[in-house]
């Protein structure tokens, strides 16, 4: 028997894991690469995150822009595990064949020099835009370059062919939209009408009104930004072109059938706006979404037949446990396909190891989900019973 | 022992007449941010919340939530308009000047720009209410709000650009108007991460350490035992999970009290029954900032 999320595994390429800060995007985009080498897959996770999050619970000090390779740690703590866990019926197809995987944390300036360096044909060109004071300031901090870094990441990667199964996790943002709308953002500074109007000379702008326009942004933020201003918007002429056909093969390989889209959320009374906003947003995109991760879920824990030693705290988590099941009844009055619902775990995800027992839970059938006559097949990869 | 992180008494920063609530996303930056502005406002402080770009509320609109408490969600074309108009004057000119399509694509496109209006709306607000909390964007963004307000206006030398982004920088800096608190929650990785958004703020705002509030505070009990079993981070039983979240809280917020540093505690408010779920939550977390003295 297959489970939904190796099902997902084996028919996408690439999968992107979307969602708000906290819902542990990170540690679930790791799981699944754990699962997809133990599928047999030669696999690659790339993570944006800032906080090393990735690294820490691989139990790693850091990961760098060049792959790190940890397929013997998978398969040796695999077999590890299996010395105490019986794989269940799920997991049959786990470990069968031998996967890899690398784990790569790019490194956002590093790359967009280079995107620069990929893009412009004259070494003069580059190193006009390089030393541009807005450019250097506009690789830092411009709230869309990880994003759109990651993507030309991903699209070098699948371009190499070295791997057969991509796992990117979003940089963490306070909507799980920002990651869809980034290349959107950057498109609009190489938009090619606009800079040309930046670069005429004033004497030859058609319009008094551009002129006017151009006089009072100089009044605003002085003289040596125009010319800054100026100068970057005639290197980006030169390589926007380039790049308007970069974002055209980015967005393509988006809206591929080799690429599915995964939301992680967890259940508060928030999730059901967020999860159904994205999902609209996703159909915008024409991008496919392959379904909902709900985690940290504290629904699995039991209460044991004695009276609890912490009746406090033994109340709050059966408060949360409702808030829960109500949020989770909401959330499914439209049928959204669950591929897995997550355990909240009781520590820190520290090892390989650890991230074997997410990565097993991840084949374990979604509950609360039912009943699964009210989605349609098309809609819901999910395994019949 | 001296701690080696420069931080501030909560009941100090508290009280500043700006107030900005940092921290990572899930840390409940909006609950607590709107907690301590509602219980400000009920001391007959003029007090306004503010909220950056929310996408669930309409934008640049300045709702009255109570007496004395008012709510606006800054948006950045709102808040962008209003500024020209202070700049280059109201009417024809500054609408004509809005509508082109090159000015429109730079401050959409250029970084910094939108930063550096939104922060100037609020710096600007601040003159007009006794107390402002604003609920920061998650922290990667709102890092880059200081700090490419900080490199971007550099790059506007002698415009009015420049010398507005100065002064507001000024005014952040400085302890006796602004205070800066990070929120985080009491586990391992969140208290991590707060640590390192201090050491991002520091160069920022050097003479103005933050103050730490740590939300939704597990109920401990006295004396219990480390549990024995950890091989897998998954819990056995609800009260397996109890017993290691409790003991894990108190390990990670004992790195902390070793260290010295100071910091309040916020408990984890269970989800109240509809339909008061939020007005109760924020009632119960009044109360805890009245009776730990923090305001």
């Amino acid at each position: 028997m297959t489970c939904a999320i190796d099902k997902i595994l084996s028919q996408r390429k690439i999968l992107i894991t979307c969602g708000t800060g906290g819902v542990g995007k990170t540690t679930i985009s790791a799981a699944l690469a754990i699962r997809a080498t133990l599928l047999g897959k030669k696999t690659a996770v790339i993570t944006i995150d800032p906080a090393k999050r990735l690294a820490t619970s691989l139990g790693l000090q850091t990961l760098g822009d060049h792959p790190t390779d940890l397929t013997d740690t998978i398969h040796q703590s695999y077999a590890n595990w299996k010395l105490n866990h019986l794989p269940s019926s799920e997991d049959a197809n786990l470990g069968k064949k031998r996967g890899s995987l690398v784990a790569i944390t790019p490194h956002t300036r590093h790359s967009f020099e280079n995107f620069v360096r990929e893009l412009a044909t004259h070494p003069a060109t580059v190193e006009r835009i390089l030393r541009n004071p807005i450019f250097q300031i506009f690789s830092r901090e411009f709230s869309g370059t990880n994003e759109y870094m990651a993507l030309e990441r991903l699209f070098s990667l699948e371009k190499q062919g070295q791997y057969d199964c991509i796992i990117l996790d979003t940089p963490p943002s306070r909507n799980t939209l920002a990651f869809l709308d980034a290349p959107k953002l950057l498109a609009q500074f190489f938009e090619e009408r606009l800079i040309r109007w930046l670069i005429l000379p004033t004497n030859k702008l058609v319009s008094a009104g551009m002129r006017k326009t151009l006089g009072m942004l100089e009044k605003l933020t002085g003289a040596g930004f125009m010319t800054s201003l100026v100068d970057f918007a005639t290197a980006l002429f030169e390589v926007q072109v380039k790049f308007q056909a970069n974002l055209k093969k980015v967005t393509a390989l988006l809206g591929s059938q080799q690429v599915g889209f995964l939301m992680v959320s967890t259940l508060t009374p928030d999730s059901k706006a967020e999860v159904e906003h994205f999902i609209q947003s996703l159909k915008n995109h024409h991008f496919h979404l392959d379904g909902l991760l709900i985690n940290r879920t504290l629904s699995y824990l039991k209460e044991s037949k004695q009276d609890s030693s912490y009746p406090t705290a033994h109340r709050l988590i059966q408060a949360l446990q409702a808030q829960e099941k109500e949020v989770l009844t909401n959330l499914m009055q439209n049928p959204i396909p669950v591929c897995a619902t997550l355990p909240e775990l009781a520590r820190d995800v520290h090892s390989v190891e650890d991230l074997i027992h997410v990565a097993m839970a991840l084949g374990e059938t979604p509950f609360g989900t039912l009943p699964l006559g009210e989605h349609s097949p098309s809609e819901r990869p999910h395994p019949s019973k | 022992m001296v701690s080696l992180v420069q931080s501030t008494d909560l009941s100090f920063v508290l009280r500043r007449n700006l107030l900005f609530v940092h921290g990572k996303g899930g840390v409940g930056k909006t609950v607590v941010s709107q907690t301590i502005a509602t219980a400000l406002s009920r001391q007959n402080l003029k007090t306004l919340w503010i909220t950056l770009e929310d996408p669930t509320c309409p934008m640049g609109e300045l709702r009255l939530l109570s007496p004395s408490l008012w709510h606006l969600n800054c948006g950045f074309l709102p808040a962008f308009e209003e500024y020209l108009t202070l700049k280059i004057g109201g009417g024809p000119m500054s609408r004509f000047f809005l509508q082109n399509k090159l000015i429109r694509y730079l401050a959409k496109a250029a970084p910094g720009i939108h930063e550096l209006i939104l922060l100037g709306k609020i710096w600007f607000e601040r003159l007009h209410y006794s107390h402002l909390v604003i609920d920061l964007p998650s922290t990667g963004y709102s890092l880059a709000m200081f700090q490419s307000t900080q490199n971007f206006s550099q790059l506007f030398q002698g415009g009015p650009l420049n010398q507005d982004a100065q002064a507001m920088l000024t005014t952040f800096k400085d302890p006796q108007t602004t205070g800066h608190l990070i929120l985080a929650l009491p586990e391992e990785m969140p208290l991590k991460e707060a640590l390192e958004l201090h050491g991002y703020l520091t160069p920022l705002f050097p003479d103005n350490p933050p103050a730490f509030l740590v939300n939704r505070v597990f109920p401990t009990e006295e004396n219990h035992p480390k549990p024995i079993l950890w091989t897998t981070p998954l819990a056995t039983s609800m009260e397996d999970y109890i017993h290691k979240r409790i003991w894990l809280e108190d390990q990670n917020l004992k790195i902390w009290k070793d260290q010295n540093l100071k910091f309040g505690k916020l408990d984890f408010i269970p989800p109240q029954v509809k339909p008061n779920h939020s007005s109760g939550i924020l009632e119960v977390l009044i109360q805890q900032l009245h009776d730990r003295a923090y305001l």
